[in-house]
């Protein structure tokens, strides 16, 4: 089989490939930083002292965590019209994207919060500093370093995620493959070609989480 | 201990590319000595091939076939793909006989063999009855989106002659254009004209109107087999001339593209 | 209009509850495998030779890196033209405990490697051979770190199952995808679907976190 890949219609389609790794690569910025937005905001929400914020945060977070994906986006894709609502695939599964990595982070951001111990809180509030100072000074700097680690997981789990995109029409990587086998009946060429792209991406990412992991340790502060 | 594993490896490797070597006796005789005919169709296409409401393959795609096994003397297994999944699931051996509403192209011809036509149509442009489009070069303009079915002749032929338009595929069945033209994702969309008129009952009444002219000429529609497939390929060609004579042809046509009868029983 | 859609929502629950009864046979079976597959390479993992900890790497990052509908597609399309035929079913069954067993390798490989030094010197120094020194002696602890992750990595495998209805397997997202083409009640399909995996993940999810607290405490004692 290694021989009788076609490398020739790779490289023609190389310009809808690159076309689709640059449409993956914006989805997922877009998503990712759409969900820091909702996740944070979802996070304050759960950490909340009114029963209700907590108890909606709550529900989100945990209905998005027991879903799968392809659901939520079926979901939106078909729902949003029963209801009237005119969205056009790309902006429905950046919705979908956007809600379920902000459900994660929400988590995320929590578990980094709750990391800092209370002796830091405590000292804190003994040397007189408010709510705000105590957050900006003393607890983000150190839950950042158990934070961005596993943030930047959650960033390599929505560029697979966008993957998904694909079966509601989007235009991103993984459809150009679609496209390539369906116009060509060569599933190898189309599919293992995105394979390696994705593979590209991933060994990109990877190093910047390791390199995060080790810079931000030294901040965990004892 | 270890020449045991490394027998057992071997072996395993034997059976996997005996099995896996395409059968030179041929297909049909495969299908009676193995007692099943596969066939692929598509998933989610009323009338052609759908799952109806008791929850079994039905369809006239699956009634010909279901004849088809039964002549032969077979059971029958249905597999169901996306459109733009059909070919490759014919060519990997996975299914024995494609059956759909499939136009033999010349460049599909290359891939796979076209049983002889069970009927024709054409292509044609749709869109929403209160749209103002009514000619093609109305919709032939770079605000235009047309929707297109991945893998499909529509697909081909909007590609060709819409140079303006922004043409979308969707991955599935004809539906798929259908409910996006209604939500509003394309403003048009480009299918086989008794595809598009055999989904319309399901739709709202008059929501979804037809351009008055087809694209294109009428063209054929068959079912596929392997290149290999030769005996199959033959048994299949006597098949419809024989359906055509005995009256079947007249009544599975009659009842699921001809009329909307078998909406009464399967919707 | 209300008992219109009452009645249709009960005509379809049937056929949902038979595509969740697909849903948990082919998330179980391959729960089955890919703990099996994934014990065994997370062993290997942490073996002495570095030539099969980094092939076994190696495979880990490739399923880590592209995204689990790319990986079908590829065993169910390309698979046969290497000479493995398989149904839908079997394959995707093969694609699931192929990546699951990757993730459940690196747990358990995590689990293994935090069990400590001496623990090894102890087993060894009592006589006991590398095979039973990890039967009996470091398997057994490192269980307290695997268990509550590898329940985790159940309930992503029961949501990527999800994914698995692109080939055309008829579980509960297909069975949803099936009636949303042929009746478009989007809404109401795929909340019911997202109802019937919540109902299955979200217990999963509470076992993963009191196993966390229950296991966490039991280390505190020692």
């Amino acid at each position: 089989m290694i021989t009788n890949f076609n490398f020739r219609v790779v490289w023609e389609y190389m310009p809808l490939f690159m076309q689709g790794l640059r449409n993956t690569f914006l989805i997922s910025l877009v998503s990712l930083i759409l969900a820091l937005a909702v996740g944070i905001i979802a996070c304050g929400c759960r950490l909340s002292r009114w029963k209700l914020l907590r108890g909606l945060a709550i529900a989100y977070i945990e209905s998005i965590r027991s879903t799968p994906l392809l659901v939520q986006i079926y979901f939106f894709y078909f729902g949003l019209p029963t209801l009237g609502l005119r969205v056009p695939e790309l902006e429905t599964g950046i919705i979908a994207l956007m809600l379920n990595s902000g459900a994660y982070i929400a988590e995320i951001v929590r578990a980094g919060i709750t990391s800092v111990s209370s002796g830091q809180i405590e000292a804190g509030i003994s040397s007189g500093l408010s709510y705000f100072q105590r957050m900006r000074f003393i607890i983000l700097p150190q839950a950042l370093g158990v934070t961005v680690p596993p943030l930047l997981g959650q960033a390599i789990v929505l560029v697979k995620d966008s993957a998904l995109l694909s079966l509601i029409s989007v235009m991103e990587l993984t459809r150009c493959g679609q496209e390539l086998t369906s116009e060509r009946f060569m599933p190898a060429e189309g599919f293992l070609t995105v394979a390696v792209l994705y593979l590209c991406i991933y060994y990109c990412l990877k190093p910047l989480a390791g390199w995060a992991q080790k810079k931000l340790i030294f901040r965990e502060a004892y | 201990m270890r020449t045991r594993h490394l027998v057992a490896v071997l072996m395993a490797l034997v059976l996997m590319v005996g099995f896996s070597t395409a059968a030179t006796a041929g297909t049909l005789t495969d299908i009676v000595k193995r007692g099943e005919l596969r066939v692929a169709v598509q998933s989610g296409a009323a009338p052609m091939a759908f799952v109806d409401k008791n929850g079994k393959h039905t369809g006239a795609m699956v009634a010909f076939v279901e004849d088809m096994a039964k002549r032969m003397g077979v059971k029958l297994k249905i597999l169901d793909f996306d459109w733009d999944g059909l070919i490759p699931a014919l060519l990997s051996g996975k299914a024995d006989m494609l059956a759909a509403d499939m136009t033999p192209t010349l460049k599909r011809a290359l891939k796979i063999t076209f049983v002889d036509p069970w009927y024709y149509d054409q292509l044609c442009i749709f869109t929403k009855s209160d749209a103002p489009y009514k000619t093609l070069a109305d919709i032939d303009k770079k605000d235009v989106t047309v929707g297109v079915l991945l893998g499909s002749t529509g697909e081909t032929m909007a590609k060709k002659i819409l140079k303006n338009a922004k043409i979308k595929s969707y991955k599935g069945g004809g539906r798929m254009v259908i409910n996006a033209l209604l939500a509003g994702h394309v403003d048009a969309g480009v299918n086989d004209d008794m595809a598009v008129l055999t989904a319309l009952p399901d739709y709202p009444a008059n929501s979804v109107r037809l351009l008055d002219k087809r694209l294109g000429s009428k063209a054929p529609l068959s079912f596929a087999v392997r290149h290999e497939s030769i005996n199959l390929w033959q048994w299949a060609n006597l098949y419809f001339k024989t359906v055509r004579l005995d009256g079947t042809y007249d009544r599975i046509i009659h009842y699921w593209v001809e009329s909307t009868e078998w909406a009464k029983d399967h919707k | 209009m209300i008992a219109e859609y009452a009645s249709r929502l009960i005509q379809i629950i049937p056929f949902f509850l038979k595509g969740l009864l697909m849903t948990v046979v082919v998330s179980g079976i391959s729960l089955v495998l890919s703990t099996a597959l994934g014990f065994i390479l997370g062993i290997l993992r942490t073996g002495r030779s570095r030539l099969v900890s980094r092939s076994i790497g190696l495979y880990v990052d490739v399923m880590r890196g592209t995204p689990f509908v790319v990986q079908i597609f590829i065993v169910f399309f390309i698979l046969p033209e290497w000479g493995l035929q398989l149904d839908a079913l079997p394959a995707a069954i093969l694609a699931l405990t192929a990546m699951t067993s990757a993730f459940i390798c690196e747990v358990v490989a995590g689990g293994i490697r935090a069990v400590p030094k001496g623990q090894w010197e102890a087993a060894a120094a009592s006589g006991l051979n590398k095979f039973q020194q990890l039967k009996l002696v470091i398997l057994p602890q490192a269980m307290r770190t695997i268990l509550p992750p590898l329940v985790g990595q159940y309930v992503l495998m029961i949501k990527d199952s999800s994914v698995v209805s692109v080939i055309g397997v008829t579980e509960l997202t297909r069975v949803g995808w099936q009636t949303v083409v042929r009746i478009p009640e989007g809404l109401m399909v795929f909340t019911l679907v997202g109802v019937l995996y919540f109902v299955i993940c979200y217990p999963l999810i509470r076992l993963s976190n009191s196993l966390e607290q229950r296991l966490s405490q039991e280390s505190v004692r020692l």
